[in-house]
């Protein structure tokens, strides 16, 4: 035990001492900040861009529908300059005038014009064409306008006054979502699926990252020599399990102090947002409870013994970095392409592939805490899953234990996949 | 104190391949210096590793001080230094000798006090320089056996296994290495060596086991070895340019059975039942003059070339 302690201490106090650890630990929180706040930013950000104020209104319908248009696209503000230029057109010359208008718009004078007709009065059709097509809030403010303009219109058709028409036609509604789950009610449906994408995206880069750093770790081991020496005083599975765990605990403080500090970072992001001049975002952080914390943390190391033992068991299998980078691939794919299905689960929470791919315990350290942060999840599923992830962690530790002991004092060419099938059967 | 230090009883290692170590029996008196002989792939390291019980033998007995080779306790009682040297790159100086300290059972204030003995004695620490506090990877290679070397002794082992601690080392490196081999024996501790340098094998060595293709070719106390392939070799030394007159005589297999150009003298293996007074006859009846003719002990090299055969040594040099 005082050996493994040893082993443990010297792998956990090199690699935090290292300069790499502390800019990773320093910059970490201000990424992940900044990848919560700014896609729940945009997409607080409804209001349309100022994009919409610079366009023509073609208007063909000679009843000063368009005058009224640019007004409501033009909102509270009477300014001038928020105020779209209304163009009115005889039905006939409708074609030439779209075509001065395009050239307006290529030549960036312009960002756009709506096409307005008779269609347009009998609330059936308009068009708008320009460089803003694609945002979908700008379009969502010009249709808008359209249609308070139509039912402007028709209100005042059958005898309300302006005032009146304003009064019913308001409605500053502000539309809000939350999810509820089984256990009531758990935040904003696009907070928590920021959430379990930052979860998700966490898993992935730590397994990926710390699994590297023990694979070099072993190599660098193996190429000095070092593990001889060591392997003469601690026992091979000692040497193993002292290298996961120390740099598994390296890992955990740097996410400990990754989640903290994002946290504090989140809680004063209005001043610091306001530093910069962004407005505030309301936004509420999912309450995760702690039941739920400990077994995201489970996950985690599960996770983490599964794939560090593999890159160790790579790792002293080989004998540079360049035959280790190949070897590794296979690995790599695992872990790739288990990040690929992070947005397919993020949609679609409870389908077939989520729940297999959360069961499967190549997957399921990474999806299965994505699943959790997006949906409820059953206990058994969650169970299930974790029950086959302990048997996956044992299965490979015992499997890279047989490796890494033969693989260590084996030097030369690197060995085939049959050669360490049959490392695996030397008894020592 | 148990009278070996390393008992050995018919160890066989095989590897997928080939067998590395074939039915070896190997006693080594504690407090001797003893030397691991053998070409490249003979077999030397896996007996080693196998002594340390980094790997297991297939069949056989291994005992260390009295004790099975994997007990664990012997550990702390073992110092190995590995035939290619190398350390944590990134790691102070220190803390690795901590590190291996701990690994061995030294710890705290006792493990800073040892580590600042060896650091000055081995001028890494010096009034101006503290090189204990650099990085291994600051260190020029001298240094970097030094710190391996200290790694290798900072918790006092009984026995010293020293695998080719020769090769690389500059000639100051190598007479410090001699000296500490010298006073470990004399502060009664066991110290094997494996090499392939016959010459500092002879001089340090008072017993040595020469191994060839897995199989232990002889054994013994250094003296005795000489004694038991003795007698019948002889140096000759001529003046001038004798070499072409004794030629042929040299060459005559009734009489030599090998010469070895040694430059300054040859080293004359008498054949089977030849008489040196004849050899000597002809020589200075062929009219060479002669330096010198004296019947000596085989070397350790001689022995070695007759035992294992310049073939062996061959094959390993390819493959090493």
């Amino acid at each position: 035990m005082a050996k493994l302690w040893t082993v443990i201490k010297r792998e956990y106090l090199e690699r935090v001492r290292s300069k790499w650890f502390l800019i990773a630990t320093f910059f970490g929180p201000i990424f992940f900040s900044a990848i919560i706040i700014v896609p729940a930013w945009l997409a607080s950000r409804n209001k349309a861009t100022s994009d919409i104020y610079n366009i023509v209104i073609l208007d063909a319908t000679q009843s000063g529908f368009g005058q009224r248009l640019a007004v409501n696209i033009a909102g509270d503000s009477t300014a001038v300059a928020r105020m779209p230029t209304v163009r009115t057109v005889l039905p006939g010359e409708l074609t030439k005038a779209e075509s001065v208008a395009t050239h307006e718009v290529m030549d960036n004078d312009r960002n756009g014009y709506v096409v307005i007709d008779q269609q347009t009065l009998a609330g059936e059709a308009a068009r708008y064409a320009g460089r803003n097509a694609t945002s979908l809030a700008d379009m969502e403010r010009i249709k808008n306008a359209i249609r308070e303009t139509i039912l402007g219109s028709r209100l005042e058709s059958v005898g309300l006054d302006n005032a009146r028409m304003k009064q019913i036609t308001f409605i500053p509604l502000d539309f809000s979502a939350e999810r509820i789950t089984e256990k009531g009610r758990a935040g904003s449906g696009m907070a928590s699926v920021l959430f379990g994408f930052a979860i998700g995206f966490l898993l992935y880069m730590s397994i990926v990252i710390y699994g590297q750093t023990i694979m070099s770790g072993v190599l660098e081991e193996k190429t000095t020599r070092v593990a001889e020496v060591v392997m003469s005083s601690v026992p091979t599975d000692t040497l193993l399990a002292g290298k996961v765990l120390g740099v598994g605990a390296v890992g955990l403080t740097q996410q400990i102090l990754w989640i903290v500090t994002t946290y504090i970072l989140l809680k004063l992001r209005s001043p610091i947002m306001a530093k910069f001049g962004v407005p505030a975002v309301n936004f509420s952080l999912p309450d995760i409870s702690f039941g739920a914390g400990l077994i995201f943390l489970l996950f985690f190391l599960l996770g983490f013994v599964f794939y560090s033992s593999l890159y160790a068991a790579v790792g002293s299998s080989v004998n540079s970095e360049s035959e280790a980078r190949q070897a590794a691939s296979p690995l790599m794919i695992m872990i790739v392409s288990t990040a690929v299905f992070i947005q397919p689960v993020l949609l679609n929470p409870s389908g077939t592939t989520a729940v297999v791919l959360s069961l499967v315990p190549v997957s399921s350290p990474i999806i299965m805490p994505i699943r959790m942060a997006v949906t409820g999840v059953p206990a058994t599923e969650l169970a299930a899953s974790l029950g086959l992830l302990a048997i996956g962690c044992i299965a490979a530790l015992w499997l890279a234990s047989r490796i890494y002991r033969v693989g260590l004092l084996m030097y030369g060419k690197r060995p085939t996949m049959r050669e360490m099938a049959k490392w695996v059967t030397y008894a020592r | 104190m148990t009278e070996y230090a390393i008992d050995i009883v018919n160890v066989t290692k095989r590897y997928a391949e080939h067998t590395a170590v074939s039915d070896l029996t190997l006693r080594i008196p504690t407090g001797s210096v003893y030397g691991l002989l053998g070409p490249n792939g003979a077999g030397k390291t896996t007996t080693i590793r196998m002594i340390l019980n980094i790997i297991a033998p297939d069949s056989g007995a291994i005992h260390i001080f009295g004790r099975r080779s994997d007990d664990r306790a012997l550990t702390e009682r073992l110092g190995y230094l590995p035939e290619e040297r190398g350390l944590y790159r990134k790691m102070q100086v220190r803390r690795v000798l901590k590190f291996l300290g701990e690994l061995k059972g030294v710890r705290g204030k006792e493990a800073d006090r040892r580590i600042d003995e060896w650091l000055e004695r081995l001028s890494l620490k010096t009034p101006e320089k503290d090189w204990g506090l650099s990085k291994i990877d600051e260190l020029s290679r001298g240094m970097q056996q030094k710190v391996q070397f200290i790694g290798t002794l900072l918790h006092d082992p009984d026995l010293v296994i020293l695998d080719e601690p020769f090769s690389g080392l500059d000639p100051i490196n190598a007479q410090a290495l001699k000296d500490t081999v010298v006073e470990l024996k004399k502060r009664g501790k066991t110290v094997i060596f494996s090499t392939h340098l016959m010459d500092n094998a002879e001089r340090l060595c008072d017993s040595v086991c020469i191994i060839a293709r897995g199989e232990k070719v002889l054994d013994g106390a250094i003296t005795d070895v000489k004694e038991q392939h003795g007698q019948r070799n002889i140096a000759l030394a001529l003046e001038g340019n004798g070499l072409e007159r004794v030629g042929a005589i040299l060459r005559d297999h009734s009489l030599v059975k090998r010469a070895d150009d040694s430059n300054r003298f040859f080293e004359i293996e008498m054949a089977d039942g030849a008489d040196p007074q004849l050899l000597l006859r002809r020589i200075v009846e062929c009219g060479a003059s002669v330096q010198r003719f004296e019947m000596i002990q085989p070397s350790l090299h001689q022995i070695f070339l007759e035992k294992v055969g310049a073939a062996a040594v061959e094959d390993g040099l390819t493959d090493g």
